[in-house]
């Protein structure tokens, strides 16, 4: 993508700072664009900045709806400590975070490379594994369950080709979340596409002059294709960790957090003592503490690789 | 040196790369036409003998699918409208307009991609709940008119990325910013809506939280709620769940095999850069 400076109508103040001098139509343009960004000031207000504002709140009421709350100041998130399904929940989710986005970062990178070389049938190959990324919901998650079913599903019946007794996956309690990670690793093209487009973007002399200082392939992508993909592997491992720490639909759908909250994740908690225990306060805290900990782990990010990126003629 | 990998190696990684993608699909798909019999039988054989789509017929009756698809569709098509509209727009003024203030606002913006939906959930719960619009289908719909951080994005970057030249020329004729928009920079903005129109459609069939939360009556549940409730109920049949499934998966992926592009650009816009 290219990025234009120069469409950027109008100066702003030319004597930047105070801006009190603005042109005629400077201002013009500027009533104009606090009005046509109406929606979404509106929208951040109601949907995004005020619920959250109101979630902290909310953290330190005591909420059994439909009665009103009752303020209890840090009553909430001494409970949370206390409660052992918190720490379960939080547990699981960092298990299926750990176990997904590393390897679906491996796996997409792994697919484009491979998926990269222009070859008969490399574009219904794209799109088959692409498929299932965009399909995902409640349908494909019950899709690929039965594909796991212990008895009757294709991974035990593979497996029990080459003599391997198979695990009983979603109702086991040890097999449970691995079993997620995997229903979550067949969403991977997504990754697999933003890779693809930034492997377009790698100049192909870069790989020849590796190739002419007798560089193989491991070589060629360790030190070419992999510095130079690094900001997307960046920007994906913060975007994948979002989602995996927000996982909801396969857990509430096809094992409901169990078997013994073995596939018990935050926003599933959450959500049952907000919506099945009716606990509004208790669940606020909850998403405090989920909030918090994405935040955390984002800032972790950044810290632990921003440096170590690579940005090609970078600024 | 000749080429360090032949043809051969070639296409038999990309096959294998494949087979955990397309072997899967392929057998829910030839099980959904299998005799219910034959669907819980470990020891049926691989080769589908008989085929049916008595399964279908009969989930079909089950529970009113048809009515899941239609609530879908509609609830679909609104929130396809409210996003393209507000996000556009909101993406023009980012893109083309100079005002102060303007790089904090979008800071804000962007940042409001990494909130989580859990997180606002609740007090959006009670305003809806206040406004007494809980059970309609307002709270799924409504939102989706007051611009989507991650499109407004993209917007921007088509703008910006179209010569100035086209936006000083209609201000020159005596457009107003908003004749622009909507005489201008809207007819030429197809790619970028056709992108953002896919990702929202898509998006909101999925969805299942937000339904799950605010949809109570059977006969205004969406498709993905609809299946979910499908499955507390017959959840043990499967002959039942994996056809119903499939077809819950027609809609999207008939989308998907149409405007495979325009989703494919619309990832790389918004997540080929930070």
């Amino acid at each position: 993508m290219t990025t234009k400076t120069g469409t950027q109508r109008g100066t702003a103040a030319p004597h930047s700072g105070q801006g009190s001098r603005l042109g005629p139509v400077a201002r013009g343009r500027e009533r104009w664009f606090y009005l046509l960004i109406v929606p979404w000031l509106l929208g951040f207000v109601f949907f995004q900045g005020g619920p959250l504002l109101a979630v902290v709140a909310m953290s330190f009421a005591d909420w059994p709806l439909p009665q009103p709350p009752r303020f209890v100041g840090i009553e909430n998130f001494a409970a949370l400590g206390q409660d052992p399904l918190f720490g379960r929940s939080l547990v699981n989710t960092i298990y299926y975070s750990a176990g997904l986005v590393p390897s679906g970062l491996a796996v997409g990178l792994a697919l484009a490379l491979v998926l990269h070389e222009p070859r008969r049938g490399v574009r219904l190959a794209r799109t088959i594994v692409f498929l299932p990324a965009v399909l995902s919901g409640v349908a494909m998650a019950l899709l690929w369950s039965w594909v796991f079913n212990p008895r009757f599903g294709l991974a035990n019946r593979l497996l029990a080709m080459v003599g391997i007794d198979g695990p009983g996956w979603l109702h086991s309690e040890a097999w449970a979340m691995p079993t997620l990670i995997l229903l979550g690793l067949w969403g991977v093209g997504v990754n697999m596409v933003v890779y693809l487009a930034a492997l377009e973007t790698v100049p192909t002399e870069l790989y020849e002059a590796a190739r002419l200082d007798g560089a193989g392939p491991w070589r060629r992508f360790r030190h070419v294709s992999w510095p130079l993909l690094s900001p997307v592997t960046f920007y994906l491992g913060i975007v994948n960790v979002l989602g995996a720490f927000q996982v909801f639909t396969p857990t509430y759908v096809l094992t409901g957090g169990g078997p013994n909250h073995a596939t018990l994740t935050l926003p599933l908690y959450l959500y049952q003592n907000a919506f099945t225990y009716g606990r509004f306060g208790y669940a606020a805290a909850l998403a405090v503490a989920l909030l918090a900990f994405v935040g955390l782990l984002t800032l972790a990010q950044f810290r632990a690789f921003e440096r170590r990126i690579f940005y090609l003629g970078s600024g | 040196m000749m080429r360090a990998r032949t043809p051969t190696l070639g296409h038999v990684s990309t096959v294998l790369v494949l087979l955990p993608f397309a072997l899967p699909l392929a057998w829910v798909v030839v099980a959904a036409f299998r005799p219910a019999g034959d669907l819980v039988q470990a020891d049926a054989g691989w080769l589908p003998v008989r085929l049916t789509l008595d399964n279908f017929t009969e989930a079909w009756r089950l529970l009113d699918f048809r009515r899941f698809l239609l609530n879908s569709a509609l609830v679909t098509a609104l929130t396809v409208i409210g996003t393209v509209l507000s996000s556009s727009v909101v993406g023009f003024a980012f893109a083309t307009l100079a005002a102060r203030g303007k790089g904090v606002l979008f800071a804000l913006l962007l940042s409001t991609v990494m909130l989580p939906s859990a997180v606002t959930l609740l007090p959006t719960f009670l305003l809806f709940s206040r406004l007494g619009w809980v059970g309609s289908y307002l709270p799924l719909i409504v939102p989706h008119f007051f611009a989507n951080a991650f499109y407004v994005f993209l917007f921007r970057q088509f703008f910006r990325a179209l010569p100035g030249e086209v936006f000083d020329s209609a201000e020159l004729d005596g457009c107003n910013p908003w004749m622009t928009y909507r005489h201008v920079a809207l007819p030429m903005a197809r790619p970028a809506l056709a992108t953002v129109a896919v990702f929202a459609a898509i998006g909101s069939f999925n969805e299942f939280l937000e339904p799950l939360v605010y949809l109570s009556r059977e006969s205004s549940f969406t498709m993905s709620l609809g299946l979910s409730f499908f499955q507390g109920l017959y959840g043990t049949q499967v002959h039942y769940l994996v056809p119903m499934s499939l077809v819950a998966l027609v809609p999207v992926g008939i989308v998907f095999f149409v405007a495979q592009r325009a989703i494919q650009r619309g990832i790389v816009t918004t997540g080929g850069r930070a």
